[in-house]
């Protein structure tokens, strides 16, 4: 992890805010990387039944359906906890800072990432998209956790 | 004393002689009984299918006359009818030649398992007839050991070999459990039948059937507790369908890309599974493009089910290993035995005849 022993931190930590934000985010990273991981398979079983390769692979993976609830559900856990994650954030930037917003990469990557995540869930709630694009999408945000994971920690 | 297994199959006969050899369910009991009997054999069985008829005995001398005689004469058949299709094999030959059987090697579909329970059943009746002994006990044991072994140690099991299990198990893939899932069945040609009712067996409950002529689609329903529809409907319940299967003998195509597109919105993009088993084919290829639909025409599915099939003849070699271990192990017990199933199965009236 990216650790910068700065008086701020120390002091930051303390905080149950700061401790709220931690817990979450990481919580949410983990149901993200699950979505992230029924996708792959999403594709890969998607790509099998579109090209009519009925392999070992194809036998070994679950179903469509199945990865396609998957996904639904990770992201539908993910979301709230994300939300209380930025909210734990905001709460304890205010504590230590006076201010609810700042414009640093970091707060930047964690709202397109919520934004993110939000349309992935509506679209899938109001049917308007399904199956492969859902799963290219929450590939994509992925992405965005692990980008923002290295520019965080380079940022420093 | 001699192992002696005489039978026809599907391979050596046709269905019309294999019908007059076969024996049903109920007979087989006393058939096993009076056939001991009247050649006073130590041990038979009779193993009737479909596909096969064969007759496992064990005798002291060669009974093969006897057995076509006792043939002919229970069918009511001459035995020059069918003696041209039998093939007779002894000893570890016949052994061999059953754990083949069991193991479905020797089936018309490679690998199926049902031929299995059918053996088992048959040897349940031949206990149950009493004329099982120590030898055909233990053959069939090691038989039932030996098939086990094929089916957990080597592929030939695997795949489905059918354009019917592949489309059911092409539709789990996609649809998950089929039990809520609604099937569209358009044209009410006989092709789509055997897989309708595949379809049933694995769970599938709402279906709707659309055919140019309406009493046809009415017949087709009836069979399958499903609804009838007019042609012209048929759009209408493609909007709530899971599966489409699709064999009218319409001269071009009936679903086209444009109207899969527009229908998917009013699906809420759920996923559709189209089977298209006319020739000439009833919907564009183009559709398997759109997200969330799923094309099969015949001949994908015929190519997977061939596919299967070669994977499964990859594995013969693999099995012949096994049955041929498996024949030397009952071999050597035999030796060890130094079987001499006579004395063991005197019983005190041939014993007087001695």
């Amino acid at each position: 992890m990216c650790v910068n022993p700065s008086i701020d931190f120390i002091l930051g930590c303390k905080s149950t805010y700061f401790l709220l934000h931690i817990i979450a985010i990481h919580i949410s990273y983990l149901a993200f990387f699950s979505a992230f991981l029924s996708a792959l398979l999403y594709l890969i079983q998607d790509n099998n039944l579109k090209n009519k390769k009925l392999n070992s692979m194809f036998s070994r993976l679950p179903d469509l359906s199945v990865l396609d609830r998957w996904n639904y559900i990770s992201i539908g856990l993910g979301f709230p906890v994300l939300t209380l994650s930025i909210v734990g954030g905001l709460l304890w930037l205010k504590g230590i800072a006076g201010i609810y917003w700042v414009w640093n990469t970091r707060v930047i990557y964690s709202l397109v990432l919520w934004l993110l995540y939000a349309i992935i869930l509506h679209v899938r709630l109001s049917a308007k998209m399904r199956g492969r694009k859902v799963a290219y999408l929450s590939i994509l945000a992925f992405f965005i956790i692990v980008f923002s994971f290295f520019s965080a920690c380079s940022s420093r | 004393m001699k192992l002696i297994v005489l039978g026809i199959n599907h391979k050596t006969a046709p269905v019309e002689i294999r019908e007059k050899l076969s024996f049903s369910a109920n007979e087989v009991i006393r058939a096993n009984r009076s056939l001991r009997d009247t050649l006073s054999l130590s041990e038979c069985l009779i193993l009737s299918t479909c596909n096969r008829v064969e007759i496992y005995v064990v005798a002291r001398d060669d009974c093969a006359g006897g057995i076509k005689r006792f043939l002919s004469k229970l069918r009511n058949i001459e035995i020059s009818e069918f003696e041209k299709r039998l093939y007779i094999y002894e000893d570890s030959d016949a052994v061999k030649h059953l754990f083949r059987v069991a193991a479905g090697l020797d089936s018309m579909v490679i690998g199926e398992m049902e031929i299995l329970g059918q053996v088992k059943i048959a040897y349940q009746d031949a206990s149950e007839s009493k004329t099982l002994g120590k030898l055909l006990n233990r053959l069939f044991q090691k038989t039932f050991n030996a098939a086990k072994k094929i089916r957990t140690e080597t592929l030939i099991t695997r795949g489905s070999v059918s354009v019917s299990s592949v489309t059911v198990r092409l539709s789990e893939k996609i649809l998950g459990h089929l039990a809520d899932k609604k099937v569209l069945v358009i044209g009410a040609g006989t092709i789509g039948e055997q897989l309708l009712r595949y379809l049933k067996k694995n769970g599938v409950k709402i279906i709707v059937v659309a055919n140019r002529t309406y009493e046809k689609a009415l017949v087709l329903a009836d069979r399958f507790g499903a609804t009838a529809i007019k042609f012209d409907d048929f759009p209408q319940d493609l909007i709530d369908a899971d599966i489409v299967i699709s064999s009218t003998g319409a001269p071009h195509t009936i679903i086209h890309k444009d109207d899969v597109l527009r229908l998917m919105p009013k699906r809420h993009q759920r996923p559709l599974f189209f089977i298209d088993l006319a020739v000439p084919r009833d919907i564009e290829a183009e559709v398997n493009k759109i997200d969330n639909v799923y094309l099969y025409n015949i001949d994908d599915l015929q190519k997977i089910v061939d596919e299967n099939l070669s994977l499964r003849k990859n594995e013969l070699d693999s099995c012949n290993e096994i049955i041929e271990s498996a024949a030397l192990h009952f071999k050597n017990w035999l030796v060890k035995e130094s079987f001499t199933p006579l004395e063991m199965r005197l019983s005190p009236t041939e014993g007087e005849i001695r």
